[in-house]
């Protein structure tokens, strides 16, 4: 008896936290008559693809998603490369000031960007860079720098020493072993690590907020954030876009929401 | 960065050999650690700790579009804090703010730790069935969450009104959650712990996890009733985890900016107008950096002392192992 309960209260809690993405998703494909409507509909009746195609031709909607991409992957690119560089040392080499480093990034990790953008604004305003978007590549390169460089860390502390030592009696040189012994097996690491990069830097808004003035360098989150002046009350379109913004986050996520847990409060993963 | 290095060896968790590489300690190879790390500390230090050096001198000094444009240096000493510290304004906002702060951290940890509690006690299918749930919510970008919060919660259409109304609440009908600030910031505050939940939820689920089998079969063989199994078996091993989640919590929803600003901009009339939204209203879209910047360095207070506790704490744990 109790134990049916218990079960009851779990499923009620799954329904309360899927709802709102099921609900965007049932939106974004009724026809936009069945939405303003005062008729009760939490199934939808009939499905139509019109909400996406007047999401995609909205004017300005691929110039945004291209700024996204653009920032985002870049700054992942620069994280993962500045990240490998600094995670080989951390794992395998000492040497003086090792720990401090290791402090540094994880205060840097705490950094509190939230307090931080109107320097970041004078900053980027003096290298001309405001209204560009190597702007928000290098402060999301900065963002998700840290938690990069922790990450793989772990991960090459968890490939066994004796791989390269036996690399380098073969006559690699330490490095040679690192590149054709290690880099290859850090393989998976290495996606886990750029999917938790790009999912921070695609939901990132303040300071594309700050940074982005001219409507035509905005990203897709800011974009979605004036939805009302873009779609006034065309809700539909207005979860089309969503879904369409959400669609790359929420498949990277599923594929590595394992390791999330296990790492997530050394690096605190959240938008 | 320092050159002068001790003898490269390598760090493995086995035994490490005494030097690395084939013997030669050149200067060359006793800077490569260096020289590797050096991307990674000149980012940080250009975009994360130049700034957080300049917010401070900028809270020292006027700077307002004026002396912007002019390029001028104004030391105005503590004139930037006096300010701030006598405008009501602020204090009104940081009030709500610590409230608001509070009531998130509280709901999500409290939240999380019955969720958790749960899932432990429920069959496979249902438990699987919550956390594909869960990841959902926490998986979807915040401001795709926005967007469709603010649809549900829409006065004429919203799903919302229209199940309340339903369910003979007829005073719903219609009903504007975005009037008031109080209500505004429900609404936020429910986002936000919708998809923060998942996170604690799963943290500490995962530390309920490692409690040894034995002491829950120990306690029902003894006749523990559930209470007594939960605060000498469970909460032992959770009381960490539950410390630094409401630590961390409490440092994410100190700052959080996007949510609220994409709800409403702060408003009805700046009646859900949070620290860091004051902090751009003021700083970005006022202009008053100088002033702003002193706003930013209180909040940078708060946040040090509960970062410090939070690092303390992960330093303790095996998680922020600095071997």
């Amino acid at each position: 008896m109790k134990r049916v309960a218990l079960n009851t209260i779990g499923v009620i809690v799954a329904v309360l936290f899927a709802f709102p993405t099921y609900w965007m998703l049932t939106s974004a494909f009724k026809p936009s008559g069945d939405l303003l409507t005062p008729d009760y509909d939490l199934i939808p009746l009939s499905v139509t693809f019109d909400n996406f195609v007047s999401a995609f031709t909205q004017p300005g909607f691929t110039v945004h998603l291209t700024n996204s991409l653009i920032v985002t992957l870049g700054a992942v690119a620069c994280s993962l490369v500045a990240g490998v560089l600094a995670a080989f040392p951390l794992a395998r080499l000492r040497f003086r000031g090792r720990r401090g480093f290791l402090l540094l990034v994880l205060i840097a990790q705490m950094a509190p960007l939230e307090a931080l953008f109107i320097p970041m604004f004078l900053l980027m305003q003096d290298a001309g860079l405001l209204n560009q978007l190597p702007s928000l590549l290098l402060v999301y390169f900065a963002i998700t720098l840290p938690f990069t460089v922790w990450t793989l860390r772990g991960f090459v502390q968890g490939i066994p020493y004796e791989l390269e030592e036996a690399g380098m009696v073969d006559g690699l040189s330490r490095f040679g072993a690192f590149r054709r012994i290690v880099l290859p097996l850090l393989g998976p690491g290495l996606v886990a690590t750029s999917v938790f990069a790009f999912i921070t830097a695609w939901n990132e808004f303040l300071y594309a907020l700050v940074f982005m003035r001219d409507s035509d360098k905005q990203t897709l989150p800011v974009w979605l954030s004036t939805f009302r002046s873009v779609f006034g009350t065309d809700w539909g379109a207005i979860m089309a876009a969503s879904v369409l913004y959400a669609l790359p986050a929420l498949v990277f996520f599923l594929i590595v929401q394992r390791k999330l847990v296990a790492g997530a409060t050394a690096g605190a993963l959240k938008g | 960065m320092t050159t002068t290095a001790l003898p490269v060896v390598p760090a493995g968790t086995p035994p490490a050999p005494p030097r690395a590489g084939r013997g030669r300690a050149g200067l060359g190879e006793r800077t490569i650690p260096y020289l590797l790390l050096a991307p990674a500390v000149v980012t940080m230090l250009v975009l994360l700790g130049w700034p957080a050096v300049q917010v401070i001198a900028i809270s020292f000094r006027r700077l307002d579009l004026g002396e912007l444009v002019r390029g001028e240096v104004v030391w105005v000493g503590l004139d930037n804090y006096r300010a701030v510290l006598a405008d009501p304004e602020v204090w009104t906002v940081t009030l709500r703010t610590v409230v608001f702060t509070a009531s998130v951290v509280a709901a999500t940890v409290i939240g999380g730790l019955l969720l958790a509690l749960l899932m432990r006690h429920i069959a496979a299918g249902v438990r699987v069935a919550v956390q594909i749930c869960l990841v959902l919510a926490w998986a979807t970008p915040i401001l795709a969450t926005t967007t469709v919060f603010q649809w549900i919660f829409d006065q004429q259409y919203g799903i919302l009104n229209k199940t309340l109304v339903k369910l003979g609440f007829d005073s719903f009908a219609g009903y504007s959650w975005f009037s008031s600030g109080a209500s505004t910031l429900t609404v936020v505050g429910l986002l936000i712990v919708w998809q923060a939940m998942p996170f604690v939820c799963f943290t500490i689920y995962a530390g309920l996890l490692t409690a040894p089998k034995e002491l829950y079969e120990a306690a029902s063989m003894d006749g523990a009733s559930g209470w007594q199994t939960f605060s000498t078996v469970s909460w032992p091993v959770i009381r960490p985890l539950v410390t630094l989640a409401t630590f961390l919590s409490l440092i994410w929803d100190f700052k959080v900016m996007a949510q609220v600003w994409a709800i409403r901009q702060g408003g009805p009339d700046g009646e859900s107008t949070t620290l860091p939204v004051l902090l751009y209203l003021k700083g970005i879209a006022g202009r008053h950096f100088g002033v702003a910047s002193a706003i930013a360095v209180l909040m940078i207070l708060v946040l040090l002392v509960l970062s410090i506790r939070y690092l303390q704490l992960l330093l303790r744990s095996k998680e922020g192992d600095l071997s």
